[in-house]
């Protein structure tokens, strides 16, 4: 357990101190991916520890780790071993064509390193004041990633991220405050222990916990980029180094989700479900409206991944507030298949823009003929992560609009079918535009690194394998989802 | 005594709202500061809290003393406009004010319901400086302004973990003052870069990403 800890906390930081004083920033890639393929064996050795005791492991009280950590863990290390692939031959390509200098490479190992460390950081704490920490200093680190090119554009976009994240956050901690002040009153500890805390949960005094949950909502729900507080998210998304988008997009939104959930659990054992179902249900259809609307008239590709992602928070905002297991486990599961199909879009889209210098849409033509492989790859990603068969994300949002139809919340249902089908004719007008027509004549057919397309087979493996998995498996997991939720 | 030193805070915190120019502003986050300080390391000496009295002395340390000192600093050497660009003019935002401060009391009397009105002071008064930093945030266009607007709203958050639960865990809160600090630095190495790109800090000006 101990051990298990070291390794996916330490092996980030040696990684960033190794960066740091290492000499040749362009061969540190692969001794970066080495390194997170043995967090990814750690991480998933803890969910085995995790789901299989039914437990959760504690250490020094700092560290708790239960299904729940040990699930989010996962998602960050599988995502995090993909990108530090994937930036392999990304970094030595901007290094080659002179947009960055190797020194500048050195500081992207460094803070690609931090922001990895901070994001495993997150799910291991016990402690939910230290949890708040934990996420400041996500967006903190994070900002030198979207800022890293120096741009206008750049700059602008870190600006923001960083500004309105920081005051989004600050609502956050407003609501930690506000619940250790209700965790005082009923249990007479100065503790912020979420052991502590949901021992006591019941007895919180309910209108203190109802308006902190609000706060906490409005707080993380920034981070997680749940409309209306979303505008940080597509501009950040867009300009940051294209790995650092996937990073971004795939696991920190991810992390704020898993703040929500951690102290959606208190809520829910204190006022009840429906409180917290309702609030959840809400922003997740004001985000999915919002996105529908703005993927409809996107014309720059990376924005457009950006605002499927709000899409897709807001599918597992619904999920999680449907609260039937079924929607419960198509959440969780989108969590992960959200975070692996979009990496993948990410990846093909970075390639795409490195090799045509260019991000309207309308000024991409042929892609499949520049680029015959992440081509065909950003296709496949379009299907499934518009939710086509057999690719994974079909499966959880299946379970969620079951999840919805079991409940008799046949609006909702009806709604997230009516939504999903536009955002698809949306994303295959998109997308058939750019993919398939003529090559452009001044465009040679470009070469791609092995370590770029060994990234993308990774996580197109995982988008095909979690179909069969869930086939084996659905009893056991959703044993594992009512355990959590204790439903 | 107490009562002196909350009175000074919500004082110069509507004293921040008026100010039209970068250093008052920075004055009144001082003095903002100053007054927050007494306030805590009362409390501490009054109960006899060592971690409390820290807390207070950090705030003097950073917040009164280095953080409005960097600032100044920063101001002199990027050598931006006095001018703060009122989105909202003085005396429409002292209105404002004055709603945020009604506002705050009736949702923290709300707050402290089962309780006497009495207990509502402190979280009202916490509550009406973060919605003031927040319209600081919103309604001053330089990119300093709103790095004070944030801090601000931090001091009101400092003012409600002081009184509300006698203090949340220490190491929590040590924590989250290091945050602080760290957030402030990367957002002036950020102000800096947006000057030296830009030739401005008017946020309102950011127009390059749209849709």
């Amino acid at each position: 357990m101990l051990l298990l800890i070291l390794a996916i906390l330490g092996i980030p930081l040696l990684l960033a101190a190794g960066a740091l004083a290492g000499k040749r920033p362009g061969a540190y890639g692969l001794l970066n991916a080495l390194g997170y393929l043995v967090v990814l064996i750690a991480s998933s050795r803890l969910l085995a520890e995790t789901a299989f005791s039914g437990g959760a492991l504690r250490l020094a009280g700092f560290f708790y780790v239960d299904l729940l950590s040990a699930f989010f863990i996962l998602v960050a290390a599988v995502i995090a071993l993909a990108t530090a692939l994937y930036s392999i031959g990304y970094i030595k390509k901007d290094i080659a064509k002179d947009i960055i200098s190797e020194r500048k490479a050195k500081y992207y190992y460094v803070f690609f390193n931090l922001f990895c460390f901070s994001m495993l950081f997150v799910p291991l704490v016990n402690n939910l004041g230290m949890l708040w920490v934990a996420i400041e200093i996500t967006t903190l680190v994070s900002a030198f990633l979207v800022g890293f090119y120096n741009t206008k554009k750049s700059v602008e976009a870190a600006w923001k991220y960083i500004i309105i994240c920081s005051v989004g956050i600050i609502f956050a901690l407003l609501g930690t405050i506000l619940f250790s002040y209700a965790i005082s009153l009923s249990g007479g500890i100065k503790s912020l222990n979420w052991t502590d805390a949901i021992t006591l949960a019941a007895k919180l005094n309910k209108n203190i916990v109802k308006v902190a949950f609000i706060f906490i909502l409005v707080g993380y729900g920034t981070k997680a980029g749940l409309a209306p507080m979303h505008t940080w998210l597509p501009d950040a998304h867009s300009q940051a180094v294209a790995p650092v988008s996937a990073l971004l997009s795939g696991v920190l939104l991810k992390m704020a989700i898993y703040a929500i959930l951690r102290f959606g659990l208190l809520v829910i054992k204190a006022v009840g479900f429906a409180y917290f179902g309702n609030l959840m249900i809400l922003l997740g259809l004001i985000s999915l409206v919002v996105s529908c609307g703005l993927i409809l008239v996107q014309k720059d590709l990376k924005r457009l991944l950006a605002y499927s992602s709000i899409e897709h928070i807001g599918i597992i905002a619904i999920g999680l507030g449907l609260g039937t297991p079924l929607a419960i486990l198509g959440a969780f599961l989108q969590v992960f298949n959200h975070a692996v199909t979009k990496s993948l879009m990410f990846f093909g889209a970075g390639n795409i823009v490195s090799a045509y210098d260019k991000h309207n849409i309308h000024s991409l033509r042929g892609v499949l003929k520049v680029l015959p492989f992440s081509g065909v790859m950003v296709l496949l990603g379009v299907f499934a992560l518009t939710g086509l068969p057999p690719f994974s994300i079909f499966i959880s949002e299946l379970l969620i609009i079951m999840g919805a139809f079991n409940k008799q919340e046949y609006l909702i249902a009806a709604a997230l079918l009516f939504l999903l089908a536009v955002i698809f004719g949306g994303f295959i007008y998109r997308f058939s535009e750019m993919l398939f027509g003529k090559r452009p004549k001044d465009l040679p057919v470009a070469g791609e690194p092995l370590s770029g397309k060994l990234a993308l087979m990774f996580l197109l493996t995982l988008m095909l394998a979690i179909g069969p998995l869930f086939m084996i498996y659905y009893k056991d997991w959703l044993w594992m989802v009512k355990n959590l939720f204790q439903l | 005594m107490q009562g002196v030193f909350l009175l000074g805070i919500i004082i110069f915190t509507y004293l921040m709202v008026l100010s039209k120019r970068m250093t008052s502003l920075i004055r009144n986050f001082r003095l903002q500061s100053f007054f927050l300080f007494l306030a805590t390391g009362w409390l501490a000496f009054k109960e006899q809290e060592i971690t409390l009295g820290i807390i207070a002395f950090l705030i003097f340390a950073l917040k009164v003393i280095a953080i409005p000192q960097v600032l100044r600093l920063v101001i002199k050497k990027i050598q931006v406009k006095e001018d703060l660009g009122l989105f909202i003019n003085a005396q429409m935002s002292m209105l404002l004010a004055v709603l945020f401060s009604a506002l705050a009391w009736f949702f923290a009397k709300y707050l402290v319901s089962p309780y006497p009105a009495a207990g509502a002071i402190i979280p009202a008064e916490a509550l009406f400086i973060i919605l003031t930093g927040f319209f600081l945030m919103i309604f001053r266009m330089t990119a300093l302004a709103q790095v004070i607007g944030l801090l601000v709203m931090e001091n009101g958050l400092f003012l409600l973990a002081a009184y509300i639960s006698g203090g949340m865990p220490f190491f929590i809160e040590i924590a989250i003052f290091f945050d602080v600090l760290m957030s402030v630095i990367i957002m002036g190495f950020f102000v800096y870069r947006i000057n030296k790109l830009f030739t401005h800090i008017d946020v309102n000006k950011l127009t390059r990403l749209r849709g």
